[in-house]
């Protein structure tokens, strides 16, 4: 049976939509080709069309970096000059072919974003956004004053199109191609591994780390392509106009260019196309106007930004989405999930185990030289008083935190300097105190990121071969390759806690409670080993709680092994096998439940005396 | 007359109704605990009363005067503090700033009032005490909820309005925070309190409302709520001792 006969039809439907839409896109790009082939236009219709369809390249890559990644570019006008001065250079001073010219633009460009990009270690936020404002001035700089090499301020005149398209309609014909592939490969972006990885880091930085995105990477990527596209664009332009100067990719340009993306709306193309289109043809529009033209031109600007905060293409989505109510999902069958890449096997062997670990900040000893050992197939709780340094520890064994000293090992390996994302390759799963799950994206979407993990481990291959041939629907690769496949194991994990049929909702509509089995379904995708959930039963009521109880118990029949913290001692008591408690960042006591729960020390520092909760919840009947 | 009143409020975010025709009344005085399974409206109850979120219809009034429809700002003036769910301390400000920020709706406070008044807070919780000088980003789950019920306490409300005060706190501390609320209404503060732990709010609670789907589905005192056998099941969970 093959997966997609599993799947039921819905992968099918939609791949004929998709090629339905693939047709008519192509077929819209060749009307407009064809278009401005046959009607004949003004020397000033060509030129303000080749500059709006080069702009709109180069805002496209905005669309990536900013719109889908997050990350402030404030140094687009130096990568569109890149371009620009290859072909410029190029095709006059070096006689070069304008396709090699072309290549070598786009390919410097490409490189800058990647130096830039790298830069985002260190760095975020308006610091990042500073670093680009200084390559962009440094670039007019070097532009204008590398008189020997760039001429200068005079510019480079002459600059040489293509045999065959030297002519300026067919020239605008090649540029509106580009536009409308560029546009494709931007929209199609979205939807891919990198574009969600790109989502993911722009809505929760932290949590893409966990759930094993390398935000890092992705944001070079982003630069990268973002600079790329860049530089295409400049090249493209370079060739229209065979004239280039250094005021035209000037720092003044980087904003106008972030303008069109902003105003246009920067979560998806059209914005980009829509943005760059009007910010070129309203001042054409509005010259009859004569000396107060461009008051009116800043004044339209700013009232669209004011009432349309997503820009024009995010409003008409908005309306759209309010004539056409979401309707509910239909997953159609589920296939069942393998949870996890172990059987079930509760045999007392050491899966985690951590020797000495302190974390301190400053003189304030948050983690003091903690020894833990998590056995394999059992839940372990750790509790302790507010502050005792609960999450301090979670997060340093999953490495968002670097220890002050000692070793983390998982399954003997020691991981203690592992990055996060890495650590979630190698099958560690965690959920937030404070839930963390990337807001703008749609339920399935933050399950999808949390179902693809870039590092597979050593010891996979076995363990594939094993997976694969008890579970049919993922014949190919460990989830499936393909979004279809990541689709269905992202929908089996939302069924395993019982949501899927919320798969199709944006995730910050869902109430606290669902947002929380999310977040688990998020970690689940990733097929953990052991799984680290801190307070997945806050803001839980008894009804829920009961059923959170259940699905931990069932996780642990699946072969789970679970480290949970919780206050809850009703509900701890229930599902735990193990106790750990902190005080003051040491380990106070650690054991059974029975022992735990009555040790001396345990109820003076955290339970209190009366312990109502105990006596009184759901978990004393 | 009742020091709150709510008449058939309808509220709703963007097409989903949180509210449907809900009406209910606080006493002064009282502490009423809110119940109900999460999506319920409780927490949307709150964010109407405080004016956070408007109103689509129904009457609201707070000690005789309508308030549908007034600003946040101008209902704390009134004399209705609310604490959030989920803390919301402001992180870059000190423990101390965080508290003494929550008397901003007094008229020209004096700077010593404030001081001693913060004061007082640290003597409610002393566990933040050690903490009056660190950034609220620093603190853990359990203090900034203590910092967010010491900055709501600081507006000397008549009404307070508390979303989830137990949630992420350690046992010993929930029972601080209860005896906390006790004490509070002894001084004259009337309560009203969304809880999941039903047990916690209903022990101090004079009168308890359980809504379901956004409408009034029971309400009576503690020992009739416990004593109904369906609502303690389908609500309140457990048994009772």
């Amino acid at each position: 049976m093959s997966a997609s006969a599993l799947s039921g039809k819905t992968p099918r439907g939609a791949a004929g939509r998709r090629g339905l839409a693939l047709g008519l896109y192509v077929a819209a790009a060749l009307a407009a080709i064809a278009a401005v082939l046959v009607i004949p236009l003004s020397a000033y219709s060509l030129n303000l069309l080749m500059q709006a369809a080069t702009y709109a390249i180069a805002v496209l890559g905005l669309t990536i970096v900013l719109g889908y990644t997050g990350q402030i570019n404030l140094a687009q006008a130096a990568f569109f000059g890149l371009g620009a001065y290859s072909v410029a250079l190029g095709t006059t001073a070096f006689a070069l072919p304008f396709w090699i010219a072309l290549a070598i633009g786009v390919l410097i460009a490409a490189g800058a974003g990647a130096v830039l990009g790298l830069t985002s270690l260190r760095l975020g936020g308006h610091y990042l956004a500073m670093v680009t404002i200084s390559f962009q001035t440094i670039l007019t700089l070097v532009l204008t004053n590398w008189v020997a090499f760039t001429r200068g301020p005079d510019g480079v005149p002459n600059i040489r199109r293509p045999v065959l398209l030297a002519e300026s309609g067919p020239y605008l014909g090649l540029c509106i191609a580009a536009l409308f592939a560029v546009a494709w490969f931007v929209w199609r972006l979205k939807t891919t591994k990198l574009g969600r990885a790109m989502q993911a880091v722009r809505d929760n930085e932290l949590a893409a780390n966990v759930v094993g995105v390398d935000a890092y990477a992705t944001k070079v990527a982003a630069f990268t392509l973002s600079a790329l596209l860049g530089g295409f664009g400049g090249a493209l332009f370079a060739g229209g106009f065979a004239y280039v100067s250094p005021d035209q990719f000037s720092f003044a340009e980087s904003v106008v260019f972030l303008t069109m993306v902003l105003l246009g709306g920067a979560a998806a193309p059209p914005g980009a196309v829509l943005g760059t289109g009007l910010l070129i043809l309203l001042p054409e529009w509005l010259r009859f106007l004569k000396v107060i033209y461009l008051a009116v031109y800043g004044g339209a600007v700013i009232l669209i930004m004011v009432f349309m905060p997503d820009g024009i293409w995010g409003y008409a989505m908005t309306l759209w989405h309010k004539l056409r109510p979401e309707r509910p999902f239909d997953p159609g069958f589920i296939a069942p999930l393998a949870l996890t890449r172990e059987t079930a096997r509760e045999d007392g062997s050491v899966i985690l185990s951590v020797h000495g670990l302190s974390k301190h900040f400053g003189g304030l000893k948050a983690v003091d030289e903690i020894d833990l050992t998590i056995c394999r197939n059992t839940v372990h709780a750790l509790i302790g008083p507010n502050g005792s340094g609960k999450t301090t520890l979670l997060n340093a064994l999953n490495g968002i935190v670097r220890p002050t000293g000692g070793i983390i090992k998982l399954e003997g390996v020691d991981v203690t300097r592992l990055p996060p994302h890495r650590r979630a390759g190698l099958g560690l799963g965690r959920t937030f105190q404070n839930i963390r799950l990337f807001g703008a994206m749609s339920v399935l979407d933050n399950v999808m990121v949390g179902a693809e993990q870039p590092h597979p481990l050593p010891t996979l291959p076995r363990e594939r071969g094993r997976v694969n041939r008890n579970t049919l629907p993922r014949l190919r690769g460990r989830v499936g390759k393909g979004a279809g496949g990541l689709e269905r194991h992202a929908l089996a994990a939302l069924d395993f806690v019982g949501i899927a049929a919320r798969a199709g909702a944006r995730v910050g509509s869902l109430s606290y409670g669902h947002q929380r089995l999310v977040e688990i379904a998020r970690a689940l995708a990733g097929r953990p080993k052991l799984l680290f959930l801190d307070e997945p039963g806050a803001g839980l009521n008894h009804v829920e709680k009961d059923e959170l109880v259940r699905l931990l118990k069932r996780l642990k029949g699946h072969g789970l092994t679970i480290f949970i913290i919780d206050h809850d001692m009703a509900m701890v008591e229930q599902v735990a096998d193990h106790i750990t408690v902190l005080n003051f960042g040491k380990r106070i006591a650690d054991g059974t439940p029975s022992e735990v729960l009555r040790h001396p020390e345990v109820i003076v520092a955290y339970l209190g005396e009366e312990r109502p909760a105990l006596s009184r919840s759901h978990g004393a009947s | 007359m009742a020091l709150l009143e709510l008449e058939n409020v309808v509220a709703a975010y963007g097409n989903i109704r949180a509210l449907q025709g809900l009406t209910l009344a606080v006493e002064e005085g009282e502490i009423v605990a809110l119940l109900g399974a999460n999506g319920a409206g409780k927490s949307t109850t709150l964010r109407v009363i405080s004016g956070l979120m408007p109103p689509q219809s129904g009457m609201l009034r707070f000690a005789g005067r309508s308030i549908g429809g007034l600003s946040p700002g101008a209902i704390v003036k009134l004399g209705v503090a609310h604490v959030p769910e989920g803390r919301r301390v402001f992180p870059g400000l000190t423990v101390r700033e965080n508290i003494i920020l929550g008397g901003s709706n007094r008229e020209r406070p004096g700077r010593a009032e404030l001081e001693a008044d913060a004061e007082k807070m640290f003597g409610v919780f002393p566990e933040i005490k050690p903490f009056e000088a660190a950034l609220g980003w620093t603190l853990s789950g359990g203090q900034q909820q203590m910092v967010a019920i010491a900055r709501g306490l600081m507006s000397k409300p008549k009404l307070l309005l508390l979303d989830e005060p137990s949630l992420g706190l350690a046992p010993l501390i929930v029972q601080q925070v209860y005896r906390v609320i006790a004490d509070i209404r002894r001084d004259g503060t009337t309560v009203l309190l969304v809880e999941q732990n039903a047990h916690m709010a209903l022990s101090v609670a004079d009168r308890g409302y359980v809504l379901e789907t956004g409408q009034l589905v029971v309400h009576g005192k503690p020992e009739a709520l416990w004593d109904n056998e369906d609502v303690r099941t389908a609500y309140l969970g457990g048994r009772r001792t």
